[in-house]
């Protein structure tokens, strides 16, 4: 069983401050992607916006009838937008399973990484992160169809039961249970990638396996990790949100700005800090496999094949 | 004054013992006198129903008596009348409305609904059981069952009475359309044979639609209930007598008059809240009736409900009644919510509703209008549904506007607002007042309207926006004072919509009809627009003409004012200067557009079409005003907000690889 370091937990973090031009390179990727998924919208509501006195209604306080009607106007498309937001949401889906190859490497190696290093790796696990994306997909469906079964048994009990309560109840277990598998199940694909990525494993099945092979007895501990990670980023997250939505000053746009991103830039930096802390355990764990690899006696060499052996010179 | 749930019915059956002494108390003649002396309307219809629920097969078994006071003017020998249950079969017009113009052949039968009348006899005349024939004045639906006539052997001469004596069974759905069962709560609405009313000449007796409501004759009404002792009830009317049976059931007598129709409610689970409030006619006993789970919302439903009966005391005119019950629906039973009766509605709520979301207080606030626009000035429903449910809008929309606030009446949170005024108005535009041409005017018949949603936004808020509208050319004061003359005018009574009208040009004493002709009766669209606005330097030449001051520089500036739409509504144009100078023009709006032109030492800053967007009515506030500067302050807040959430939803898909 693996001796698991103390504080890998905060060593992780460091492990992403360290590497921050990782963090920075995923997240100009995502706000590039972003801005070029919402200009064409933003541009047409500009043409309606920049010279008309009722934009001030959006202005100071956020009328919700005004954008309303805003999004109703005949030359704002709705389904034009949402289709150009998400084309360029799925293109940074794309970028994100290209540059994990790179990230993961970086991560393991904890040293910088020269750009053709980084690419290097990029493309050299590409295929391979792509298909444990899909196996992950795969994976997810139990978990999908569970969800399916909570979400009509929830229905049940909101109509059987005079309290509005229970039904609240069971979904909130559900939820959480279901959050958990899901994190669970990332943690496994998670240290799958990391084993594709350090050792070169061309085959995903064998490091889907090695990797719960590698989770059996560590389960609680990574996941202990994984989980830790997820309530920072969340109730982060949360309590950035409250912040913005109900302390900045609704004409205060450069500090708007200011917070989104650094909103976004945390919720990134939580799970790369994730996949540091995964990488950083991995490192610490495989030369404990080595050992015990190396540490076990030699199988004893048959008598007829210590016979025929030619007579070495 | 507050009391706990349980001392209401101990005292009542304790009155009941005491004074019971074998009378029937609907047999009081010092009651019954009293009341005809106090008479508010005209009373057309007194209903005596003895109704027994039966909790376990969710059915009804009744015996009703109608005395009908033939006050047509003529002898009646025909009689329709409405069997609204039979709405929730599934070969019926409404399920075949609500099922996009096909029969529900796979209906849930635990949704089925029915009224069945197993004898219907008349005083003096016997048994017509036989002469019941099922009508379909609306289409040619033969299937619908929910309008029922009788022809008697003999007609009844004008000014005499004729008494129906039926036994009926409802089987009653699981809630839909406002009627119906979940679980242990029942809402018992339109569940009695009902006669229809004799109406501009003629009987008036519409099928069940799946967008249109109700229409009925003021009465009195006697209603005897029988069910299980741990049942809390809540009814049209005050409670009269409450007597528990040695069965285990409980016998429950209401009384009501000067309604039109009579609904009542049961569930062992309710919490019942007495209150009260004190206006110009009197207390008003306020009943009610929360479900589990939500209690949360109790105090902000009385708070509304007090607040509505205070502006509407203030506003438009007394409520008369001595009782008002509000009943909130349980859980999955938000079918049953939001729907008005007589002296009793249903809210709707959840288990938690934020502060800053006015739900429980807007339902509570609209459907207690509704007790003055529907309840009192009884309108027709079927036809002319936008007298109710607009102008009630409207109330509504002033109400909410007065107790919380203009621009925060719906949503009341530091990063968003929304008012009532303006939520109607989106809901118009996005029902297709955009995408879709002109399609319905406010006086299109119920069912006749393009699609479900036109009919809901035509109706609700189409009307709120003429009425607000209106305000920009008679005052606010004056449609309030309209409305005032309107309810005093015509409460207890059927008004028609031009009625209503001319009420309106009565009090301001000015013709409307080109605004009503538009607004009302037409599908005209309204919407203008600043075309064109600029400055141009003018020539050395031509300056010399207008300034001879040394160094004078000044300039010409343009404004086109464009009426892009099809309805002709006079505007006032604001224009601002970079001195600060402002004019406001006024324009009749009857040309296809005007240009105005200024010769000023200073360049223009802003046109403006309806200043301050009162004209609600039209269709695109955005393109009513233009600035010379650019600002791109609602823009860049805009792009904050959606990358922001572009970046998000990346990184949460992301999470996948």
């Amino acid at each position: 069983m693996a001796q698991l370091k103390p504080r890998v937990f905060l060593a992780g973090a460091r492990l992403v401050w360290r590497q921050q031009r990782a963090l920075w390179i995923i997240y100009a990727a995502n706000l590039l992607l972003a801005i070029a998924g919402t200009r064409g919208s933003l541009w047409r509501m500009g043409k309606i916006l920049n010279h008309s006195v009722a934009a001030d209604r959006l202005v100071h306080g956020f009328d919700l009838a005004a954008y309303s009607e805003l999004r109703l106007h005949p030359s704002m498309p709705f389904e034009a937008s949402r289709q150009e937001t998400m084309f360029c949401v799925f293109l940074f889906v794309i970028f994100m399973l290209f540059a994990t190859g790179g990230l993961l490497r970086t991560y393991y190696e904890d040293r910088p990484m020269h750009a053709g290093t980084f690419f290097e790796a990029c493309g050299e696990n590409f295929w391979r992160l792509c298909r444990l994306a899909i196996y992950f997909v795969i994976a997810l469906v139990p978990i999908g169809i569970l969800a399916s079964v909570a979400g009509v048994e929830f229905g049940r009990i909101d109509r059987r039961s005079i309290s509005s309560y229970s039904s609240f109840y069971f979904l909130a277990v559900a939820i959480v249970l279901l959050a958990a598998m899901a994190l669970s199940a990332r943690l496994w694909f998670d240290m799958a990638e990391l084993l594709a990525v350090s050792e070169g494993q061309e085959n995903m099945w064998r490091a889907l396996k090695s990797a719960a092979k590698l989770l059996r007895g560590n389960f609680f501990r990574l996941f202990w990790v994984y989980l830790r990670i997820s309530l920072v980023g969340w109730i982060g997250f949360w309590l950035g949100l409250h912040f913005w939505m109900e302390h900045v000053r609704p004409e205060a746009t450069a500090q708007s700005l200011l917070v989104s991103q650094a909103l976004i830039v945390f919720w990134l930096a939580t799970r790369l800090w994730q996949r540091a802390s995964g990488a950083l355990w991995l490192r610490q764990y495989e030369p404990q496999l080595n050992v015990a690899a190396t540490s076990a006696p030699e199988p004893p060499i048959p008598a007829e094949a210590a016979r025929l052996e030619p007579a070495s010179s | 004054m507050r009391r706990f749930k349980f001392t209401a019915p101990i005292m009542l059956g304790m009155m009941a013992l005491a004074g019971s002494a074998g009378a029937d108390p609907r047999d009081d003649t010092t009651v019954a006198a009293q009341s005809m002396r106090q008479a508010l309307s005209r009373r057309v219809v007194a209903y005596q129903i003895d109704a027994k629920l039966d909790v376990a097969k969710k059915t009804i078994t009744a015996s009703e008596t109608l005395t009908y006071h033939n006050l047509t003017g003529q002898p009646q020998q025909t009689f329709p009348f409405h069997l609204y249950l039979n709405g929730f079969q599934p070969h019926s017009t409404f399920t075949t409305e609500a099922n996009g113009g096909v029969p529900e052949e796979d209906a849930d039968p635990a949704r089925l609904g029915s009224i069945i009348i197993e004898r219907i006899a008349v005083a003096g005349m016997g048994d017509v059981t036989d002469r019941m024939q099922f009508t379909h004045p609306d289409d040619d639906n033969a299937a619908d069952r929910t309008v029922m006539q009788i022809t008697l052997p003999r007609p009844v001469p004008a000014g005499a009475d004729v008494q129906f004596t039926m036994t009926f069974t409802d089987k009653l759905p699981r809630v839909v359309a406002r009627t119906g069962y979940i679980r242990d709560f029942f809402i018992i609405g339109q569940w009695f044979p009902k006669v229809g009313v004799w109406w501009k000449g003629a009987w008036n007796c519409h099928q069940f639609h799946a967008n249109t409501e109700f229409f009925a004759d003021f009465g009195t009404y006697d209603v005897k209930l029988m069910l299980p002792q741990d049942e809390i009830v809540g009814a049209t009317g005050g409670l009269v007598t409450a007597t528990n049976n040695p069965d285990g059931t409980k016998t429950l007598v209401f009384r009501a008059d000067d309604v039109h129709d009579f609904a009542w409610t049961a569930s062992p689970s309710f919490r019942l809240i007495e209150d009260s409030w004190r206006g110009s006619a009197g207390t008003v006993n306020i009943h009610l009736l929360v479900s589990p789970g939500n209690m949360s919302s109790a105090q902000r439903f009385l708070d509304s409900t007090k607040g509505g009966l205070r502006l509407f005391d203030e506003w438009i005119g007394p409520y008369p009644y001595d009782n008002l019950t509000v009943v909130d629906p349980p859980h999955g039973g938000l079918a049953a919510g939001g729907m008005e009766y007589p002296t009793l509605f249903t809210a709707d709520t959840f288990w938690y509703v934020p502060k800053g979301l006015l739900l429980p207080e807007l339902t509570v606030v609209h459907e207690f209008a509704h007790q003055y626009f529907y309840g009192m000035v009884g309108t027709n429903e079927f036809e002319e549904a936008w007298l109710d449910e607009g102008i009630t809008s409207y109330m509504e929309a002033k109400v909410m506007n007065e107790l919380y606030g203009k621009g925060t009446s719906i949503f009341k949170f530091p990063f968003m607002t929304l008012g009532e005024t303006d939520d109607h108005r989106v809901g118009l535009l996005s029902a297709g007042y955009w995408h879709w041409t002109d399609t319905d005017p406010l006086t299109r018949l119920g069912w006749r309207f393009y699609s479900e949603s036109s009919y809901a936004d035509v109706t609700y808020g189409k009307t709120n926006q003429v009425l607000t509208t209106l305000e920009t050319i008679i005052g606010e004061e004056t449609v309030r004072r309209a409305l005032h003359t309107y309810f005093l005018r015509y409460r207890f009574t059927h008004p028609t919509g031009e009625d209503f009208l001319k009420t309106i040009e009565d009090v301001s004493g000015r013709d409307l009809r080109w605004y009503f002709n538009q607004a009302v009766y037409g599908t005209n669209l309204l919407d203008y627009e600043i075309l064109d606005a600029h400055s141009d330097l003018l020539p050395v030449a031509d300056k010399a003409k207008k300034d001879s001051r040394e160094g004078a520089t000044i300039y010409r500036t343009f404004v086109t004012v464009h009426r892009k739409g099809d309805f002709i509504f006079p505007e006032d144009v604001k224009i601002t200067f970079s001195d600060k100078s402002s004019v406001m023009e006024h324009w009749d709006g009857q040309d296809r557009w005007i240009r105005y032109q200024y010769d000023r030492p200073a360049e223009l800053v802003s046109a403006e079409i309806d200043p301050g967007s009162q004209v609600t009515l039209d269709l695109n506030f955005y393109n009513n005003s233009y600035a010379v500067n650019e600002d791109h302050r609602a823009i860049h807040k805009l792009t904050n907000i959606w990358t922001f959430i572009a970046e998000w939803v990346g990184q949460l898909l992301a999470w996948l690889t």
